[in-house]
């Protein structure tokens, strides 16, 4: 266990440093350059982007750039472009709000998506099936951004609710709960938007391996003992349902810090995602690699706890 | 059996109960408003460093914090800010074959000097003159009367490739004395030694501030004592003054960190002289700043200011109507919608921008000016103003525009006319093809154009130029590419055929960097590569003329050469709208006299409605008036 362990850490770590690589060559070699003062500025003179250029190591050779970027990001020394302060500062900064608001919404959609499949798998061939069937594909089909301005327009000019942000502004909160309440409304809301494809495409996993349990041989056995449908249903076929997202959980971690930029746009929510969108637009050399490292590490370590956890959970699998 | 049932049911209806209970929270939270002044902006600021920002949304949230030593008043006029008196003055040097020959031009020069005050010195060869007045035109009249007197003064050789060699040398300089009554956000005095700090860093490379060609042509700065500072310039440069609204840093925080820690330990949490202080920035999400009660004008009325990032142009709608902000800048299209409408206050003023779509010269077909003429006939510009502004907007005349105090009224735009371009097109040789294409030479009358994709106003104008050219037989070929690419791979290279792009240039007249034959290098912005010795000569001689009738004189030949030139289809000026919700602000604001206030309605100014907004107060936090006030 513990070598296998070992080895696949070394062999992560040779892979992090490919993808380092592959996501600086990326990144350099996309068309256009960093130009970080707002549009065509007719003060900048050749002078100012020369300095800039060398500021950022922008003049030397690409190899040379990548060594020193590694060098860098390993020394704590990189820095973004955009407003010169070291990138995983502004990584770390983005953190909490980020995996509150997608572990909020991981909650929301394993919570729902497990029940809706459930209820479907129950009642499998019959018009609530098909209902829940067309709600979850409709839900999967409609673009994210659609469903949100929808909801963000209806909420705003039926109700005139505060949406934007991670709390409103300006105003002077009665009490604590009060106030509570209001950062948790602008936690939940954009949680459940991002939290719909994931309940219907929850709901359909778990209806699919729910039917397939049903049909094994020990529920028939349950079921010819006499016992009620309900234990059947929760005690037996949701168990053996439920082992393949629990394997699956490692690649929550990812998902946790990854950002989803277009939700965080309309909410104005300081997430990841939008650092990232905005790291591309800039050509935010430093910020983008360190990023893509960042998220290719926690990939890796999520590879392992999955695998990890298949073989705690499940004694077939053997690691070696 | 029964836990497995409670979390299946259970976190689904805790989640849906704690969705209606923040819901409900939501929609009745007390209307209460702090007594806080909430602005959106769609960009975040990258630094809070003044000397170090490029970006609109870092000037804003800056604007508040920081003082320059001059500034703009509601009308545009150059006033004092961290200065209470500014003297332009220039010290014209001529150099003499011999000392005898110097000593005679100096009495020569002594006897006009009793009907005109000039001081005068000599140093050997040398003989200097101080004039109450910078420029050119007083040190050629001296230069007159000596060669009248047979006295031939040496010339200078020339600072820069294109200066003219003058017989003299020609030091402008500026006395500033600062307000004494100035202290940082620490409680440290402003003094002189904070400008010349501010002005080393400006210059210094590690800095890389984008202000530093203001400062170019300084050749020295003094500090005789805490409160004057002595600027003198190697040469005539009248814009220079502007340079000096630079917002000043203090010097006793930053003269001894290198500049590559100023991220860490200033860009983020700066202290300046303002009329807010640094409250907190919480990235990608608001910067809060907070009054400065010991601000050298006075306390401002509102308690904190907080600037809200919200990236997306709709939900900044969505803020202003949850009265989550209070000002909404209004995109054409949505004018009509609050145009009327009671609840609000609109305030609308031309911009001072123009779009325009840039030819590039160096392409054979582009160097005929009828071709140029044509095109621009050809472009339906009343019709672009109409649908892609709403009619918010007028049609450019050239490279400024009529908010401008130099702007040239008397230029006439050219008509929308397709028959006279398709005229003009025959007799530039540019005959109809078979396909209904231009031909010349065996050439097709066919360009790319090009536009940065995220800009809808440039997309438009660029499909409503397609299909206009198409009519008089001009095939043209929309590209958009985004803005980064665009720049390094076609604009910085000079590698296109046609650009729409968009000039937005404050109140500087000179524009140098864009129309001179010099700047047309990769990378500079004269990228159309104009090239017209006329406008050289205008443009330079505008840089070194200070007197304010002579410099509309250049800057109306300026605009009427360049605009009889076509370089550009010049296209419109958007108008600006911006609403806040009625009377939810006025303006209380310090008057000439001390203890004078002046109380007045939000209204529209040369400089914008939103001029002097540190002054502005909610309506329900009346502000209390002191005893010794009077209020007009």
């Amino acid at each position: 266990m513990i070598s296998f362990i070992i080895r696949r850490l070394a062999i992560n770590a040779g892979m992090l440093f490919i993808i380092s690589i592959i996501s600086f060559f990326i990144v350099t070699l996309t068309p256009g350059s960093p130009y970080p003062w707002g549009e065509l500025n007719p003060k900048i003179s050749a002078e100012v982007k020369a300095n800039f250029r060398k500021k950022f190591h922008l003049d030397r050779p690409l190899h040379e750039q990548y060594a020193l970027i590694v060098r860098d990001l390993f020394t704590g020394n990189l820095r973004s472009i955009k407003d010169d302060r070291p990138v995983m500062s502004r990584i770390l900064e983005r953190l909490p709000a980020t995996v509150a608001l997608n572990l909020t919404s991981i909650v929301i959609s394993l919570s729902f998506g497990t029940l809706l499949g459930v209820f479907a798998a129950r009642y499998s061939g019959h018009w609530q099936d098909a209902a829940g069937s067309f709600i979850a594909f409709l839900f999967i089909a409609l673009p994210g951004f659609w469903i949100t301005y929808v909801v963000v327009i209806a909420l705003v000019k039926g109700f005139g609710v505060p949406i934007l942000g991670t709390h409103s502004y300006g105003i002077n909160f009665p009490s604590a709960l009060a106030s509570g309440l209001d950062t948790l409304w602008h936690l939940l809301l954009p949680a459940t938007i991002l939290a719909l494809g994931g309940i219907a495409s929850q709901s359909r996993y778990i209806r699919a391996s729910m039917i397939e349990s049903l049909r094994e041989d020990y529920i028939r056995t349950a079921r010819s003992k006499g016992l009620s449908e309900d234990f059947i249903l929760y005690k037996h076929a949701l168990r053996n349902s439920i082992r393949p997202i629990i394997a699956g959980i490692g690649m929550v971690l990812p998902a946790l810090i990854g950002g989803a930029v277009v939700i965080e746009t309309i909410f104005a929510y300081p997430g990841m995602g939008r650092l990232g969108y905005e790291a591309v637009l800039e050509r935010d050399y430093p910020m983008l690699v360190a990023l893509n490292f960042v998220v290719a590490a926690l990939v890796l370590l999520g590879n392992l706890i999955s695998d990890l956890l298949s073989a705690a959970v499940d004694s077939r699998v053997r690691l070696e | 059996m029964r836990s497995i049932r409670l979390f299946l049911y259970g976190i689904p209806a805790a989640l849906i109960l704690l969705l209606i209970a923040a819901f409900v929270n939501a929609s009745f939270l007390s209307v209460a408003k702090k007594n806080e002044m909430s602005i959106g902006t769609i960009g975040e600021p990258s630094t809070l460093n003044p000397i170090q920002q490029a970006d609109s949304a870092s000037g804003q949230v800056a604007g508040f914090m920081f003082n320059g030593l001059l500034k703009y008043n509601q009308d545009l006029e150059i006033v004092g800010d961290l200065a209470t008196k500014w003297e332009l003055s220039q010290e014209t040097t001529f150099q003499f074959v011999s000392d005898e020959e110097a000593k005679m031009a100096h009495s020569t020069l002594d006897g006009i000097c009793r009907e005109v005050p000039l001081k005068t010195s000599l140093a050997g060869k040398l003989l200097i003159i101080q004039l109450q007045e910078p420029g050119l035109k007083q040190s050629d009249e001296l230069e007159k009367i000596l060669i009248e007197k047979n006295l031939h003064p040496l010339p200078f050789p020339p600072l820069e490739k294109g200066d003219k060699e003058r017989p003299f040398k020609a030091e402008p300089i500026i006395r500033f004395t600062l307000r004494k009554d100035v202290r940082w956000h620490d409680g440290a005095p402003f003094t002189s030694a904070d400008v010349a700090f501010t002005y080393h860093a400006i210059m210094d490379e590690r800095v890389a501030s984008p202000s530093s060609s203001d400062f170019e042509l300084v050749s020295s700065l003094e500090t005789p004592d805490p409160y004057s500072v002595v600027v003198r310039y190697k040469k005539p440069f009248s814009p220079a003054l502007l340079s000096w609204m630079q917002s000043m840093l203090p010097a006793h925080l930053l003269e001894k960190v290198e500049p590559a820690k100023w991220a860490e330990i200033y860009n983020r949490h700066p202290i300046g002289t303002g009329p807010f202080k640094f409250g907190n920035w919480k990235t990608n999400e608001y910067i809060r700043l907070v009054k400065n009660p010991d601000y050298f004008r006075g306390s401002p009325w509102l308690d904190s200011v907080v600037f809200r990032v919200l990236p997306d142009p709709l939900t900044l709608q969505l803020a202003f109507q949850t009265k989550q902000v209070d000002f909404w800048a209004v995109e054409p299209w949505a004018v009509q919608g609050v145009e009327n409408d009671k609840r609000f206050d609109l305030f609308s003023s031309a911009g001072n921008m123009y779009n325009y779509i840039g030819w590039n010269l160096e392409r054979q077909m582009f160097q005929d000016l009828r071709v140029r003429k044509a095109l621009a006939e050809a472009v339906n510009i009343p019709q672009m103003i109409k649908y892609i502004l709403y009619g918010r907007g007028v049609q450019s005349t050239g490279i400024f525009t009529p908010k401008m105090w130099f702007f040239n009224p008397k230029v006439q735009p050219l008509p929308y006319d397709p028959k006279a371009a398709a005229a003009l097109l025959d007799e530039a040789g540019w005959k109809v093809g078979p396909d209904g294409i231009r031909v010349k030479d065996g050439k097709r009358l066919s360009f790319t154009l090009l536009a940065n994709n995220g800009n809808d106003v440039r997309r438009d104008i660029a499909t409503l130029v397609q299909d206009d050219l198409r009519k008089i037989g001009v095939e043209v070929k929309v590209e958009i590419y985004e803005w980064s690419v665009l720049l390094k791979r076609f604009v910085n290279k000079g590698e296109f055929d046609a650009i729409v792009l968009g000039w937005g240039l404050g109140n500087d007249y000179d524009q140098y960097a864009i129309w001179h034959s010099s700047k047309t290098h990769p990378e500079e912005l004269n990228f159309v590569h104009y090239k017209n010795t006329e406008v050289d000569h205008l443009l330079t001689d505008l840089r070194q003329e200070y007197s304010r009738p002579e410099i509309l004189r250049l800057t109306a030949k300026l605009q009427q050469t360049i605009y009889a030139d076509q370089p550009y289809i010049f296209l419109f000026v958007p108008e600006g709208t911006s609403v806040m919700w009625k009377n939810s602000y006025r303006i209380r604001r310090p008057g000439s006299q001390p203890g004078e206030w002046i109380d007045s309605p939000v209204t529209m100014t040369k400089a914008g409605w939103n001029y002097d907004m540190e002054w502005f107060y909610r309506a329900e936090y009346s502000p209390k008036i002191p005893a010794t006030a009077t209020i007009k």
